[in-house]
């Protein structure tokens, strides 16, 4: 990668991230404001601020559009950070929780749960879904190591693309066999932040941080564990544990993006790809900047979401397969 | 790879070769036979061997019998049988010509471009005649596997296992796009499709087994005018080359076949995923043999394969019918994931 690293010192290291939040920021407003009814930014601003229950714009804003908003920033942030920790560790440009099965088991095991079991706390659905994300990441790790050549890309991505269609026809066994369970959970299964609660987020929101103080913390060894197992060994480090901890952190943040929205597929590609080319291989700042862009990203997505055939919604996560899949292509093109 | 090791042999052992592989097909269609019977026997107007031979005979033991046995059974059976054994041809000759024991019409999306088109149809232009489905599908089917060759063209050339991770990617794409028209169409509509979709033959009347059957008919002959240049394009581009095949001209006009086949299948029936990975690979199994008779067991364990698939997903959970295409992904995924863990190390990246 021959991308320039962004300035660490002086002025221009603080721009960076400013502009950033800044972008953020107006992302985030710019969500809010676009629906069924487009509010003007201002109010969405006056809103946030200075919050009057009198005013309907208010009462929509806060009640309806904010949580939504909020989701979408935790579930970009979160993907991206899993699908950069997984580049990193893999050596695989083309890993992500989507294409290396773990949305699928996760969605799995939550579909089991909830239909199967009759059960809905909102407190265990997380730890379901990590619970399914760390089977399928075994099971695919598996069989890609086993098979001849071991793990390479290409192993990697044919055993994700076997555990999906098989998870994925169990998912349609159980959703036939429950119809009432499929008509709940059918948008949820294509990736919707549509009518998501906010309660779902105080029990994702442990799991989310655990996954990113994890991801912050081991992002420095990872830098070398990307460059390979023995410059990792060489530098003192223990892969072992390291890889232990990236593949808790991964399962954590998968697990809280599935509780939140179901199976979002592709973001954890595309937002570590575009973020190394601006920051290039280290770690320390694609993790950081991966959080954000992710955000962006699916505030964004969202957004299109809505309006491209408004005033019919689209799944979230069907626009972030539209958009992600060519570059899936494209990476398979060029990098290997 | 049999051909080459076999051709070199002496008479005799191809001799017993043959007559092995045509003991196995004389088993696959008397299997055929058996789940025809079977198939014709369950369902909710449970009905006994007698019942259905007597039905069959021209001599139903009630009118309901023959109702339940002619309208609704035994197309459907059918269809099961013919687009297994279309799938099964469709992912024989895939492999063939790509040299990939994973290559699939429904892994690379060539599926998926069918379906893609179909629901299309189904979606913006609902009048459209149910035979006019397989030409919408093969012109989207062949869209997507020009796309595929062409993207995967490159460097190594598009005989690789690119052709294989682009095709992956271009089938989330394409699944993404349907189901994306899918909210967009009218719901009623949009439901027709989905079952549809799931890849069920549930609904399969005479009328579909007409066009499979005529698709089938017109498919084969073709295809084994075609068995010589593919035995010679198993063994690699170069040995065909220099066996005389025009390797570039042949290639193109087999994945426009395995397309064709492929399609026909997926316009009525939806997409049954796997089948052509599995049948094939079961085929080849079962016996050694050269392209053309490798090509007719592959089909008839494509019709035993959906045929057991459909009665699977009739029976298990009854009365809620599993879709044909869920079971065959069931018993799919793993073979799929045994051919991974065995066949990596001949192909390389």
């Amino acid at each position: 990668m021959t991308a320039a690293a962004l300035p660490r010192h002086g002025v221009a290291a603080w721009v960076a991230p400013l502009g950033g939040l800044v972008v953020l920021c107006l992302a985030f407003g710019w969500h809010i404001a676009v629906g069924a009814k487009t509010i003007p930014l201002g109010t969405v601003a006056e809103a946030l601020l200075a919050y009057d229950a009198g005013v309907f714009d208010h009462v929509v804003i806060v009640d309806l559009r904010l949580p939504r908003a909020v989701l979408a920033v935790l579930v970009g942030a979160s993907l991206a950070v899993a699908g950069a920790l997984m580049q990193g560790v893999t050596r695989n440009p083309l890993a992500e929780p989507g294409i290396l099965g773990l949305l699928i088991g996760a969605s799995f095991a939550v579909v089991v749960f909830v239909g199967v079991f009759d059960l809905a706390s909102p407190a265990l659905i997380p730890l379901v879904a990590a619970l399914g994300a760390l089977a399928a990441a075994m099971a695919v790790w598996g069989i890609a190591t086993a098979a001849p050549g071991g793990a390479t890309p290409l192993t990697l991505v044919l055993s994700g693309a076997a555990i999906t269609a098989f998870l994925g026809a169990l998912v349609t066994v159980a959703t036939l066999l429950d119809e009432q369970t499929f008509e709940e959970l059918r948008v949820w299964l294509t990736g919707s932040l549509a009518g998501r609660r906010g309660d779902i987020l105080v029990w994702t929101l442990p799991w989310l941080t655990v996954g990113l103080v994890i991801a912050f913390g081991v992002a420095r060894q990872v830098t070398a564990l990307a460059m390979g197992d023995e410059t990792a060994v060489g530098l003192g480090m223990r892969v072992g544990r390291l890889k232990a901890l990236v593949l808790l952190a991964v399962v954590a943040l998968t697990a809280s993006a599935v509780a939140i929205a179901g199976p979002m597929g592709f973001v954890g590609l595309v937002v570590p790809h575009a973020v190394r080319l601006f920051v290039g291989q280290d770690y320390r700042l694609v993790v950081p900047w991966s959080a954000l862009a992710g955000a962006i990203y699916l505030l964004v997505v969202d957004i299109a979401a809505r309006l491209v055939l408004a005033p019919i919604e689209i799944s979230t996560g069907l626009v972030t397969a539209l958009l992600g899949a060519p570059i899936f292509v494209w990476l398979v093109r060029a990098r290997l | 790879m049999s051909d080459a090791t076999f051709s070199r042999l002496d008479g005799p052992v191809t001799f017993r070769l043959r007559a092995r592989a045509l003991a196995v097909f004389g088993l696959l269609v008397a299997l055929v036979a058996g789940l025809l019977v079977l198939s014709l026997m369950t369902g909710s107007y449970p009905l006994d061997v007698r019942g259905v031979l007597a039905t069959l005979a021209g001599a139903p033991p009630s009118d309901t019998a023959a109702t339940v046995v002619w309208q609704f059974r035994f197309p459907r059976t059918l269809a099961a049988f013919l687009a297994g054994a279309l799938l099964a041809l469709s992912g024989a000759t895939l492999q063939n010509v790509t040299r990939n024991p994973l290559a699939d019409p429904s892994l690379v999306g060539v599926s998926q471009g069918a379906g893609l088109a179909v629901v299309a149809a189904i979606v913006i232009y609902p009048d459209l005649a149910p035979a006019l489905r397989p030409l919408m599908a093969f012109a989207g089917a062949l869209a997507v596997a020009a796309l595929i060759q062409w993207i995967a063209m490159g460097r190594a050339g598009g005989a690789t296992m690119r052709f294989i991770l682009t095709g992956i990617g271009v089938a989330a794409f394409i699944s993404a796009a349907t189901s994306a028209l899918l909210t967009y169409g009218q719901l009623d509509r949009a439901m027709s499709a989905l079952g549809w979709l799931a890849g069920s033959v549930h609904a399969a009347g005479w009328t579909d087994v007409a066009i499979l059957s005529g698709a089938l008919a017109a498919l084969v002959p073709l295809l084994f005018a075609a068995s010589r240049p593919m035995a010679a394009m198993r063994l690699g581009t170069e040995m065909a080359a220099g066996l005389g095949v025009r390797v570039g001209r042949t290639r193109v006009a087999l994945i426009t076949l395995s397309v064709a086949l492929a399609a026909a299948a997926v316009a009525m029936v939806g997409p049954l995923g796997f089948v052509g990975l599995v049948a094939p690979h079961m085929a080849h199994r079962l016996a050694r043999s050269g392209v053309g008779l490798h090509l007719a067991l592959s089909a008839a364990a494509g019709a035993v394969l959906v045929g057991a698939a459909d009665l699977a997903g009739r029976a298990l959970f009854a009365p809620v019918q599993i879709p044909a295409g869920i079971v065959t992904a069931v018993i799919g995924v793993p073979v799929f994931v045994w051919l991974i863990l065995r066949t990596q190390a001949r192909t390389q990246l």
